[in-house]
């Protein structure tokens, strides 16, 4: 285990990159982490056009909906050169995610790539209550 | 979960069945490498892969294994294709990741003074890294077709010759794929990234043959001790990676209901012999076949770079396609159990296919040797090609290593690298290298890997195949 974030930590896989997200509520924890994904893939701001998605999926559990979450967001960036800027969840059960995300055209002049996540993983998949927070664990494939 | 491991002999281990394996796991392996087996979770995984449904024999790991999702790095495993399963984890998100070595006339010291510019005309030419648009476009009628004929699509437009099929792992075309089963995202995704590199691990090296180590094989595989040499690594891209993760979804959403449980979800199969079986298979040949077009137009790519850099002509460059191999795939074979020729649903998630002489699966050209067997190693490091053997039949369903394999994530190779410029420590052992970001060099430094020579030593030693040659790199470019 390594660097500390503000609401997650990087986890050391030897293939590839893992994080462990904190949540004061399960919301809170979807949104932390899209926000850590993002901050893993790319950095910067532009100025850019703002793109409104909704995002709505069921599961089989959270742990599911969690990789399924992100795996929206990465497609986003990777399927339509999307950044995502804000992640917001609008309802949460562990059988259902509805979610609005906003985000800008990746544009290279402003924007850094930091890794190439390939996708999100099932491995290892976790949503856990931990005391007064939640918890979740996720493996990237880069 | 400790797992224990006995030895069978210097150069194989057995991870005996217990609790829900079905079948032991093998470990082709060495006291030195086993270190690193101990530090993280790659055991587990080849046991819970002989947890699944229709495994045959045992559960495999090359001696390059590590840490993976799902299936361990390394790992090969065959199933029935009556009871057994298919799982796309057990491939991997790059559908047909492999390698592909070409050979030229060139002598290393005619180049050696040049080879800046031509890694930098190649960098130039070859799309890569992250975002990278293809060198070619293409509409969906065009990727319709890439899909289901692979390399033979490319080669039809321009991008090499004809001949180059036969020495590409079953031509570059993988029977049974049908874009009709693909996602719109995939679709998406696979429209502009043909012919990229791609970012990571994958990259185009410039490379000396240093070591002879069986005079006749590799004159029949048109080596020679000083030639210049061409290492291709990369896969397909996007499309693969949208593919897999498509149908792990789905597969996830069935497991509960096909009646066994699973100890990681990342392992998500479904019978080989059901619907959705049968559609991932047809979606994942398009990814092969994707992977094979794409590695044709980067060496077409690379050809002509060298000829407009050099100012040569063909015959003077001479390049010449030696094999193309796939590392991450799972294809129908035929395999001897207990006697009988069976076929089976072979999973090799980052291993190499080695089939031994005589085998008609192997192109008439290297018939009598074997088929090659390509190895890379890491950034700075030598490269191998080896022969496969009779052994890899017997003890491995034709399987053999892929690479080095890794140690250190990626994270904890960044760290290591800290302070240190990547770029100058190795032009000072006169590898020139270019990549788009900084990053990947330091977390593709050499310390980020298992020693590749012990790798390869073990392969041989345990007779999954025979060494022929090593390759040493003067040029890198990377994503």
């Amino acid at each position: 285990m390594s660097k500390k974030k503000q609401d997650y930590i990087l986890l050391d896989h030897t293939a590839d990159l893992g994080i462990k997200v904190r949540g004061k509520t399960l919301e809170n924890l979807f949104e932390n982490a899209a926000k850590a994904m993002i901050e893993l893939t790319v950095r910067g701001k532009s100025e850019g056009k703002i793109h409104s998605r909704k995002i709505v999926l069921s599961g089989q559990d959270l742990a599911d909906l969690m990789v399924q979450w992100l795996g929206e967001i990465l497609y986003l960036f990777e399927g339509e050169k999307l950044v995502a800027t804000s992640a917001k969840i609008d309802k949460l059960s562990p059988s259902m995610l509805e979610a609005s995300v906003e985000a800008v055209p990746f544009d290279p002049e402003f924007h850094v790539i930091i890794n190439e996540i390939k996708a999100v993983t099932y491995h290892q998949s976790k949503v856990l209550k931990k005391g007064d927070h939640y918890e979740s664990t996720i493996i990237f494939d880069l | 979960m400790d797992i224990k491991l006995e030895k069978v002999d210097d150069y194989c281990w057995r991870i005996p069945k217990t609790g829900s394996m079905r079948v032991p796991g093998i470990i082709f392996s060495d006291e030195s490498l086993n270190k690193d087996l101990q530090r993280d979770e790659s055991l587990v995984q080849v046991a819970n892969v002989a947890t699944l449904p229709g495994i045959v024999k045992y559960s495999l790991a090359m001696p390059d294994i590590h840490w993976g999702y799902g299936f361990p790095i390394g790992g090969v495993a065959a199933f029935d294709m009556e009871e057994g399963i298919v799982s796309p984890g057990g491939v991997g998100y790059d559908i047909n990741c492999g390698c592909r070595l070409m050979t030229t006339s060139l002598e290393a010291d005619q180049i050696k003074p040049m080879m800046k510019e031509i890694i930098s005309a190649l960098f130039k030419n070859i799309p890569t890294g992250v975002g990278s648009r293809g060198a070619v476009s293409l509409s969906k009628a065009d990727e319709a077709a890439v899909a289901t004929e692979g390399a033979a699509w490319v080669v039809k437009k321009g991008f090499g010759r004809k001949e180059d099929l036969e020495r590409i792992e079953d031509h570059g075309t993988m029977e049974g794929a049908d874009p009709g089963v693909l996602s719109e995202r995939a679709i998406q995704r696979g429209l502009d990234q043909l012919g990229t590199l791609g970012s990571g691990n994958h990259f185009l090296e410039v490379q000396v043959v240093d070591q002879i180590y069986d005079e006749h094989l590799a004159r029949e595989f048109n080596i020679s001790q000083g030639r210049v040499t061409i290492l291709i690594h990369s896969g397909s891209r996007g499309f693969g990676h949208q593919i897999c993760d498509d149908f792990l979804k789905l597969m996830a959403r069935e497991v509960s209901a096909q009646g066994f449980d699973l100890p990681d979800r990342q392992l998500a199969c479904a019978y080989l012999k059901s619907e959705l079986g049968r559609r991932y298979l047809a979606a994942m040949a398009c990814a092969a076949n994707y992977a094979w077009a794409n590695r044709q137009i980067l060496m077409h790519l690379a050809e002509t770079t060298l000829l407009s850099t050099l100012s040569l002509s063909p015959s003077e460059l001479g390049m010449q396609l030696l094999y193309d191999v796939c590392h991450n795939i799972a294809k129908k074979e035929h395999h001897e159990i207990d006697g009988r020729q069976v076929m089976l649903c072979v999973h090799r998630k980052g291993a190499t296919r080695s089939l031994p002489p005589g085998h008609p699966k192997v192109p008439e050209v290297y018939r009598h040797a074997g088929q090659p067997v390509l190895i890379p190693g890491d950034m700075g490091t030598h490269s191998y090609v080896l022969a496969g053997t009779e052994g890899a039949l017997q003890k491995s369903f034709g399987s053999s290593c892929h690479g080095a394999g890794r140690v250190l994530s990626r994270h904890q190779a960044v760290k290591k690298a800290k302070g240190r410029a990547i770029n100058r420590e190795l032009e000072d052992k006169g590898i020139f290298v270019q990549s788009r970001g900084k990053r990947t060099l330091k977390e593709e430094i050499p310390e980020a890997y298992k020693d590749v020579s012990r790798v390869v030593e073990v392969v041989h030693k345990a007779g999954l195949a025979r060494k022929v040659a090593r390759l040493s790199p003067l040029g890198v470019i990377k994503g």
